[in-house]
């Protein structure tokens, strides 16, 4: 697999969780030696925000009360010569097993995977009314206010309690382009999450992993290194510590 | 069956005009578009399978019937109304995680994209096909998805280096 050629095509089913094994562990691979793979994936991620953002759920076209009127009316001509409804099984399940597949994963490939899922964060709360039963996975809440809140006020090694689990931020960062970031871990009933927040007015989760429930991804292996190879990509120093951190979270909050 | 799948058809409006106004960018066309959807899907209920994804098989439905309009409009020639669809996109202000000016950066971006690698942006993107369920409803081979998908997605990065 040293061979392998990583074609946009590759880099991409990798950042969006459709590589197969043993390609995703050449790619994850390629990643830790070659920071341009992990950017050029990175690109990938950021070119999925970026157009879930542009179609994010409060930009959902509205359904006029016509349309509305006019397909209840087709639905209920269907009804009128139909047997007693059975509610058949909705689709969630089987979109969930997916996901549920991808979490189950390790190292990057999970990581590019929750990735995505933070991009899709808006979109899965967005869901929520139409598929009720999706549950709101760990990594589409990393950008919740509570964690925003945990970001801005706990200190590098504090575990702190919230609603969705437990948090605890490792480091901060000042990357070169000025910008400050923080690496944090979160452990709920919904899986384990490793996550680098960086700090443009709000919180941005901008790299992220997840695993699935229980410790195996709270600490994990590969899962470290990617994000150090994350950090170091992104031109961070050593971490700020103590009195360095604390000042530049006060300034940054300003 | 039909009136089985009534309610998932319902929720699933939004999403529908959506992608039809991806497609056609007439707001009065999308409607029609999304109607005439739903009807097949109604009259077809019976071939959707239980524990795939509705949502999927409701676009391929959607946009085959864009397709059959579209050819039947050939000979006439395009008379809609193609109005900016600004709807489609609606009024930036993203918050957290795009500037508006960012945003509007990346709405432009998206509208400059070749129409083939726009609707498979958005089937992967925003409406979270995996690439086969993409490839199912457009009718293209795998390879076609991946390909004309990074494509889009590696001009999207380059048009939107400040966002």
């Amino acid at each position: 697999m040293s061979q392998l050629h990583l074609s946009d095509e590759i880099l991409m089913a990798f950042a969006d969780g459709e590589l197969d094994e043993p390609v995703a562990s050449a790619v994850e691979q390629a990643m830790l030696a070659d920071p341009t793979v992990t950017r050029r994936i990175a690109d990938f991620l950021r070119s999925r925000r970026l157009t879930r953002s542009a179609f994010s759920r409060e930009r959902l076209p509205e359904v006029s009360p016509e349309l509305r009127a006019a397909v209840q009316a087709q639905i209920d001509a269907f009804a009128g010569t139909d047997d007693p409804p059975a509610k058949p099984e909705t689709p969630v399940g089987v979109h969930r097993q997916r996901r549920d597949t991808w979490f189950s994963l390790n190292g990057a490939l999970a990581a590019s995977v929750a990735a995505l899922a933070i991009a899709s964060a808006s979109y899965f709360v967005g869901q929520h009314q139409a598929l009720p039963t999706r549950p709101a996975s760990l990594v589409a809440q990393l950008d919740d206010a509570p964690v925003q809140d945990a970001l801005s006020t706990v200190a590098s090694g504090k575990d702190v309690t919230l609603p969705l689990g437990r948090m605890r931020v490792i480091s901060t960062y000042r990357l070169a382009n000025g910008s400050l970031c923080r690496e944090f871990r979160l452990q709920g009933s919904a899986g384990a999450a490793a996550a680098v927040a960086c700090r443009n007015g709000d919180w941005n989760v901008t790299f992220a992993m997840a695993g699935p429930e229980g410790d195996a991804a709270y600490t994990p292996s590969s899962g470290g290194d990617l994000v150090t190879a994350y950090l170091q990509d992104a031109g961070a120093g050593e971490p700020l510590v103590d009195a360095a951190e604390t000042k530049a979270l006060a300034e940054s909050s300003r | 069956m039909p009136a089985a799948i009534g309610q998932d058809l319902v929720a699933l409006l939004p999403r529908l005009r959506r992608f039809a106004l991806v497609l056609c960018r007439s707001p009065s066309l999308a409607d029609d578009l999304v109607q005439g959807a739903c009807e097949r899907a109604l009259a077809n209920a019976e071939s959707w399978t239980p524990g795939t994804r509705f949502d999927a098989w409701m676009f391929r439905i959607l946009r085959n019937h864009w397709i059959d309009h579209l050819r039947r409009l050939k000979a006439e020639g395009m008379t809609e109304d193609v109005t900016t669809h600004r709807q489609l996109m609606g009024d930036p202000g993203e918050g957290p995680l795009l500037s508006k000016l960012a945003l509007t950066e990346v709405q432009r971006a998206i509208e400059q994209l070749p129409h083939e690698q726009r609707e498979v942006l958005v089937l992967v993107c925003v409406e979270d096909l995996a690439y086969r369920e993409a490839a199912e409803v457009l009718g293209v081979p795998l390879g076609t998805v991946m390909s004309r998908l990074a494509r889009a997605r590696k001009r999207l990065v380059e048009l939107t280096v400040a966002a």
